[in-house]
């Protein structure tokens, strides 16, 4: 036989051997079998030498193109393989991305928590420290240095939790303003937000522990204007809008004047509506200049500092921001209220 | 407080404002009214007693009329047209203590005779509250409801000889007009006849004295107390009366002798024929005058943020019935007439809400402070805890927040001693007297009531611990769920080292009731205990499991990482072995993982835990990935494999075996 017919032979059985090869594997096989050192193709060429000069070139050229053919035909189908058998994995990794994901979603912070973190950070933003007192009082701090002395009439605005070693739970967070000046002194401005306890009972708009924020700021010339001008930011930052506020006198004897002061109701817009009673104003905080006498108590002299204090009720402010009409709840440690937020 | 419409237009000159507009400037500028009700042809204003308690004055018509005379710049009318009782006292009047009883008046009359009073008296007294009892009576109340001053009325035959002010004696016991009886001790002060007590001063009369049908003569008292006196009484007493509500306030002394000529002048209408058995008697040690008050009109405006003129500020003192000098240029000397001095108004800031509340306050722009930009103080306790929140919550935790009472019984099934707590003396219940010493009771509820709603719930509180010698605030949070709760171990677990790096679980040695005794661990960090990682004990929680994680969120604070100093990058790389150790099934991992890095030597960079395999013989085979490296060069395989040997060698002689 001649030489040449016999590679032409060699070259149609490895064509179709590739062409019924299914599988990387028998690819490989092929190529082993045709092209490896021990293969078929290269046994042909151990048979060149024998061959006359002239027909040995033609013999070894005509080899170098079957060769070159079958090793494009091996890469060839090698990558239709291997592409066909990527599309059958992927083909079997189908997911139902409907299924619900694993792992927690994220809880929720305490509606008064929020509320009391916004509050913060504008105050933060203000130039004002945020401070904390304790729980449980002394009854100096509560009332003697709130020039609430022990017989005035004014303890009985606040129903007191008296402990059995004479100290008491705080019925405000007020103490806080003689505990920061004491430790940090004047000029200072600061809040202090945080739990206080009224012997009370409890029902739907009254709780004997709720969540109060105050507030303070001494300098040099701290005056009314500048008391209205700071809870109006605090209050247009609270409810996200222009509010309209006004001062009453309320009595408080920490502050000397002392007022209440209302906002305009957001329901109505001033109209009246049953929120507000259909007097068109809401009572929101009571305010006023810090009492002399309680920066006395403070060790601040009064002829060269003055300013001004505020408390803010945060579980009230929580209940109209949330529109929750029972303030139990707030303590109640119920998932199915405090999820909601 | 309630006043009516009608009285106050009686006591104000032209006053034309409807009682709604009336009321609601009362409250712009005086007193908070909380609502407006007619009745029968008067309309009565509600006003919150809590803003009067400043003013001793409003606890009566003609201290209300006259500020609503300054408001709407009417003229105030004076109910007290009688004046200047004649003659010598019929009846003795001694003070032992004027600090007690600054003043005591008293008036005798006769030919009296005890009846109703007539319709419109009763009329009125009914329409603020006070109920109509008989002609006397009523005239004391009346009185009081018009001037403030609260009075009482003897029936003069039943007095033995004259009147002492005194304190009680110890023990000494009254019958009082309500029908119970009181024991006395030397706080209280008495008013008292040849025979005892008659009356408990500024509180509440006594029985045996008191008016009746058959009653002919009368002894009327309108007296002044002292004001913490009659508090302290009528707190320890228990006893809060229309007359200790006033005088605990500081009435004015001046105004006895205006209630008894006021009285005398409705005796003689209500009470015909009745007739003075003498004049007043009168016990009376005046206090020194009210100080002036030196105010300079531009330090108020100063105050206020408003510019004020000196002659805007006279008219309003001056409506208020301040007496105002000019002592000097925009300077006034101010004098608080008797009703407000008593304790209201004795600085100039108390001026400041005076000139204040009249001029408006809606006339004061806001305006913003010219003070310096000071960065706060900074409250890394606060910031900590708020990063704890936020991280808690985006691990699927819910806040919530409990009481801070728990029940004693409570207390000893967290294996707290409740002797150890603070105690509350006036609880809002009987099992609510102690403060928490822990968060975990509350957790615990939060468990037990959530499980009935959810199958599987996270959640936390931040709150304070409140021991006998302090505060301290801690983390708590819980994962309850259906499985066999290992998982939320797990989890809690993880949460400690992401609140806090650096922290790990170190099995407990002994476990409280309340804990699974073989699902318990101390957070440690180092050699600090920060808290305990548990599941509830299966006694404590039905339906489920419950891991607890407890932290002291003051001590974690403390062992946060200090601010990282930069370290240049490794140069060179490093190589990684596996190791699987053959341990005892209680084998504790950690204590595998120290003991392999022990000998491992000091060119171990790190122990990554691969796995946890049981064997059939009960053993487990843990698997380690070990990472070497040295700061200066590439190790050689041999050093490698040195320290490979080393570690094998040292395990097998600590006893475990090694699968290679």
């Amino acid at each position: 036989m001649d030489l040449d017919q016999t590679i032409s032979e060699l070259y149609s059985a490895f064509v179709s051997q590739l062409e019924q090869a299914w599988s990387l594997e028998s690819v490989e096989a092929v190529r082993v079998e045709a092209l490896g050192r021990k293969g078929k193709l290269s046994e042909i060429s151990k048979d060149f030498g024998k061959l006359p000069g002239e027909e040995r070139k033609k013999a070894g050229a005509r080899l170098n193109q079957v060769k070159q053919d079958l090793q494009r035909r091996l890469e060839s189908r090698k990558a239709e393989l291997s592409s066909a058998a990527l599309e059958a994995r992927l083909e079997s990794e189908w997911l139902d991305l409907t299924a619900p994901a694993p792992g927690p979603r994220p809880g929720s912070l305490h509606p008064v928590t929020q509320v009391q973190r916004e509050i913060e950070e504008l105050f933060i933003s203000l130039g004002f420290t945020v401070l904390d007192g304790p729980e449980v009082e002394t009854e100096f701090y509560n009332f003697d240095a709130l020039n609430i002395p022990s017989d005035h009439p004014a303890r009985d605005m606040q129903d007191t939790f008296w402990l059995k070693d004479g100290r008491l739970l705080r019925t405000h967070t007020s103490p806080v303003q003689v505990r920061g000046l004491e430790r940090l002194g004047p000029p200072l401005r600061m809040i202090a937000p945080g739990r206080v306890f009224r012997n009370e009972e409890v029902d739907a708009s009254h709780e004997h522990t709720f969540y109060q924020l105050e507030g303070m700021m001494v300098d040099r010339d701290v005056s009314v204007a500048h008391l209205i001008y700071f809870m109006k930011t605090l209050l247009s930052a609270v409810f996200r809008r222009e509010v309209t506020v006004r001062l009453r006198p309320g009595y408080f004897p920490f502050v000397e004047p002392g007022f209440e002061l209302d906002i305009q109701c957001l329901i109505c817009a001033g109209k009246g509506c049953p929120v507000c009673k259909q007097t068109g104003w809401v009572e929101l905080l009571p305010c006023g200049l810090v009492n002399p006498a309680v920066l006395r108590y403070s060790g601040v002299d009064p002829e060269q500092w003055n300013g001004f204090a505020f408390g803010l009720g945060l579980t009230r402010l929580a209940m109209m921001r949330y529109g929750v009409d029972d303030i139990r709840l707030f303590l109640s440690g119920d998932l199915r209220f405090l999820r909601q937020f | 407080m309630k006043f009516s419409y009608n009285w106050l237009r009686e006591l104000v000159d032209g006053l034309s404002a409807p009682a709604g507009e009336l009321a609601r400037r009362i409250t712009l500028k005086t007193a908070e009214c909380e609502g407006v009700e007619e009745t029968g042809g008067d309309w009565i204003i509600e006003v919150d007693n809590k803003s009067l308690t400043h003013r001793p004055d409003l606890w009566g018509h003609y201290g209300m009329a006259r500020e609503v005379a300054a408001i709407f710049g009417k003229k105030l009318v004076d109910p007290v047209k009688r004046r200047d009782i004649p003659g010598a006292p019929a009846i003795g009047v001694r003070i032992e203590d004027y600090s007690l009883c600054p003043r005591y008046s008293a008036l005798a009359l006769d030919h009296v005779t005890v009846r109703p009073s007539p319709g419109w008296m009763a009329e009125r007294l009914k329409s603020v509250g006070l109920n109509a009892i008989n002609n006397i009576v009523d005239v004391t109340n009346y009185v009081m409801a018009e001037l403030a001053q609260p009075m009482h009325a003897f029936d003069a035959a039943k007095l033995q000889g004259g009147i002492v002010v005194r304190r009680a004696g110890s023990g000494e016991e009254i019958a009082a007009l309500n029908g119970e009886s009181y024991k006395l001790d030397a706080s209280n002060l008495v008013i008292a006849d040849g025979s005892g007590a008659v009356a408990i001063a500024g509180v509440i009369g006594g029985a045996g004295s008191s008016i009746c049908e058959s009653t002919t003569r009368i002894v009327l008292e309108s007296a002044n107390f002292n004001a913490s006196s009659v508090r302290k009484t009528s707190s320890r007493l228990k006893l809060r009366t229309d007359a200790s509500m006033r005088f605990e306030k500081a009435q004015d002394p001046m105004n006895t002798i205006r209630g008894l000529e006021r009285a005398l002048e409705l005796l003689e209408q209500v009470c015909p024929g009745i007739r003075l058995a003498g004049g007043v008697a009168d016990a009376y040690r005046p206090a020194p005058p009210p100080a002036p008050i030196a105010l300079p009109v531009e330090w108020l405006s100063r105050k206020l943020g408003r510019a004020m003129g000196p002659s805007e500020v006279r008219a309003i003192l001056e409506s208020l019935e301040f007496q105002v000098t000019e002592t000097g240029a925009g300077v006034f000397s101010v004098v608080a007439p008797s009703w407000r001095a008593t304790k209201d108004v004795c600085t100039k800031d108390d001026l400041v809400e005076e000139i204040g509340r009249m001029v408006g306050y809606d006339s004061i722009v806001p305006a913003a402070p010219l003070a310096p930009v000071r960065a706060p103080h900074a409250n890394p306790q606060r910031e900590f805890q708020h990063r704890v929140r936020e991280m808690a919550a985006a691990q699927g935790f819910t806040e919530v927040k409990n009481y801070s009472f728990v029940s004693e019984e409570m207390a000893r099934a967290f294996s707290l001693d409740p002797s150890a707590h603070v105690e509350v003396a006036n609880p809002i219940a009987a099992d609510q007297n102690l403060l928490r010493r822990s968060l975990l009771p509350g957790i615990w509820k939060n468990i037990r009531d959530n499980a009935r709603y959810f199958d599987s719930f996270r959640l936390f509180e931040i709150g304070r611990a409140i021991a006998l010698e302090g505060e301290t605030p801690h983390f708590a949070a819980a994962i309850f769920s259906k499985g066999d709760g290992a998982a939320g171990l797990y989890e809690l677990k993880r949460l400690a080292e992401c609140l806090l790096p650096g922290a790990s679980a170190r099995p407990a040695e002994s476990s409280e009731s309340y804990e699974h005794p073989h699902r318990v661990a101390n957070i440690v960090h180092g050699e600090t205990a920060l808290g305990r990682l548990f599941e509830f004990h299966p006694r404590m929680v039905e339906l489920g499991r419950a891991a607890v994680l407890d932290m002291d969120l003051a001590l974690m604070e403390k062992m946060q990482r200090p601010r990282p100093r930069y370290e240049p990058l490794r140069r060179f790389p490093a190589s990684a072995f596996d190791l699987s150790v053959v341990a005892p099934g209680r084998a504790l991992i950690a204590d595998v993982e120290a003991e392999l890095s022990r000998h491992a030597g000091r060119d171990l960079l790190s122990i990554a835990f691969l796995g946890d395999f049981a064997l059939e013989d009960g053993r487990r085979s843990l698997s380690f990935r070990l990472t070497a490296g040295a700061w200066d060069r590439t190790l050689t395989s041999e050093e490698v494999n040195a320290m490979r040997s080393s570690i094998i060698e040292g395990l097998r002689q600590s006893g475990f075996e090694l699968r290679l």
